[in-house]
């Protein structure tokens, strides 16, 4: 039901926006700004979706004439279709490292688990110390990526409490978590404690932009174990994309909503 | 789920891929294919005639993966379909696998990101501004954590677990 035709001068416009936008952040490249032990690593999607939000017709006015609510729709179907050959890259470089990809199996399939980790970190900041609602359980089950979000439109509604929560994490973390990807992980390994392999397969949570984001940050910091760090993360990100959906349907999903009714029974007392 | 699908801000054929028409999905794919080969040749130099055989794999291995989430019975999504794709035909042993990594190499990984963060930038709508403007600061610090404990969850984990096995 998409009231702009794939094939028009909207459309067309986009392409070209987005062309620009793509030259200006290639061109300005991958930058390290160094501070203290650790860096930033500043890449060149994060600028090109820095420039698509200053040119957005919400924020600028003027590309409105061409960026119709319908163009921008077709934009939103545009990122999944423009990240699979990304996807399909990412593929390419897991068959090469198979090798170390099997020595480093039970890791890799342990850490899927620690995905769950969500919930150890943001459950109890959101329950304890941020008092929020129901909200929470939507919001910490998972990564709140598109199929998390599917998963509780079907169970709740997206007009729940739960639904606000899933909502707000996934508005949010389309507006800062290529960013958050591209700060961690360089953060994280100054520490010093961590496996690069750990920290690579890890990258690995579901997300297209914030597996580039991740990955590219730890390439930027240790070149030289490049096609490692790519293999194992891209192998994560398969497994994730495999499993993910059911580990928040059968596991995360009701240990979080059982968790929530521990925390606060006094929310579900009056049905 | 008809009553919840209208709130979506992505609408439903982003949330249900299976409904994706494939004529126009494999087009809107070559645009995309175009405007990751620039991309790449901004970054790295590798001009268009040498990008053509990696970006022409990726391109195939695309339609082949969106074709067989559209078609197989059970569930899993477009991108593993199309990592598996990838996956296979670069494995050592199997037939041309060194010759897919050889061209796939031209291709960095990091320009064909960009363009789908700069389609981004520009799909985000008023809706999706209302959302984290509305939700507030406490959103903002659980987003933060989810990601963070979903990123160090996995990291703790695999980490202790390359020690121990």
């Amino acid at each position: 039901m998409r009231d702009t035709p794939a094939f028009g001068s909207g459309t067309l416009a986009l392409h070209a926006i987005v062309l620009m936008i793509v030259c200006i952040a290639e061109m300005i490249g991958v930058l390290r700004l160094p501070i203290g032990i650790a860096a930033i690593i500043l890449l060149p999607m994060l600028y090109a979706f820095a420039m698509g939000i200053a040119l957005n017709p919400n924020i600028t006015r003027a590309t409105g004439r061409f960026l119709t609510p319908g163009v921008q729709k077709f934009a939103g179907g545009m990122i999944t279709i423009a990240i699979t050959p990304f996807v399909a890259k990412f593929g390419t470089t897991v068959g090469p490292q198979i090798q170390p990809i099997i020595d480093a199996g039970p890791a890799l399939i342990l850490q899927e688990i620690g995905n769950l980790g969500t919930i150890v970190v943001a459950f109890p900041i959101a329950v304890f110390l941020l008092g929020m609602g129901r909200e929470t359980v939507g919001a910490v089950y998972s990564i709140d990526r598109e199929p998390n979000l599917a998963l509780i439109a079907e169970k709740y509604g997206l007009d729940s409490p739960e639904g606000a929560g899933v909502m707000g994490v996934y508005a949010t973390g389309t507006l800062i978590g290529t960013f958050v990807f591209a700060l961690m992980p360089p953060l994280i390994h100054a520490l010093g404690v961590f496996d690069i392999r750990a920290l690579a397969m890890s990258c690995g949570v579901g997300s297209g932009s914030m597996l580039a984001a991740c990955t590219g940050a730890l390439v930027t910091l240790i070149p030289e174990q490049k096609d490692l760090i790519l293999g194992l993360a891209g192998a994560s990100n398969v497994l994730t994309y495999a499993t993910g959906l059911y580990v928040g349907m059968f596991v995360a999903l009701p240990l979080t909503e059982w968790l929530f009714r521990k925390a606060r029974p006094e929310l579900y007392k009056l049905g | 789920m008809s009553k919840t699908a209208e709130n979506l801000p992505l609408g439903n054929e982003e949330l249900d891929e299976r409904r994706i028409r494939v004529g126009e999905t494999a087009i809107l794919l070559l645009i995309a294919c175009v405007i990751g080969t620039i991309s790449n040749y901004v970054s790295t130099g590798i001009g268009a005639f040498e990008a053509l055989p990696g970006m022409a794999i990726l391109y195939v291995c695309s339609v082949i993966g969106l074709m067989l989430a559209r078609f197989v019975p059970f569930y899993l999504p477009a991108v593993a379909w199309v990592s598996l794709i990838a996956i296979i035909a670069t494995i050592p042993g199997v037939p041309g696998s060194e010759w897919v990594v050889e061209q796939a190499d031209k291709i960095n990984f990091l320009s064909l990101a960009t363009p789908a963060l700069a389609y981004g930038g520009l799909a985000l709508s008023a809706k999706e501004f209302a959302i984290a403007r509305k939700s507030g600061w406490k959103i903002v610090i659980v987003a933060i954590c989810v990601m963070l404990g979903t990123y160090l969850g996995s990291v703790v984990i695999a980490d202790l677990a390359l020690r121990f096995f």
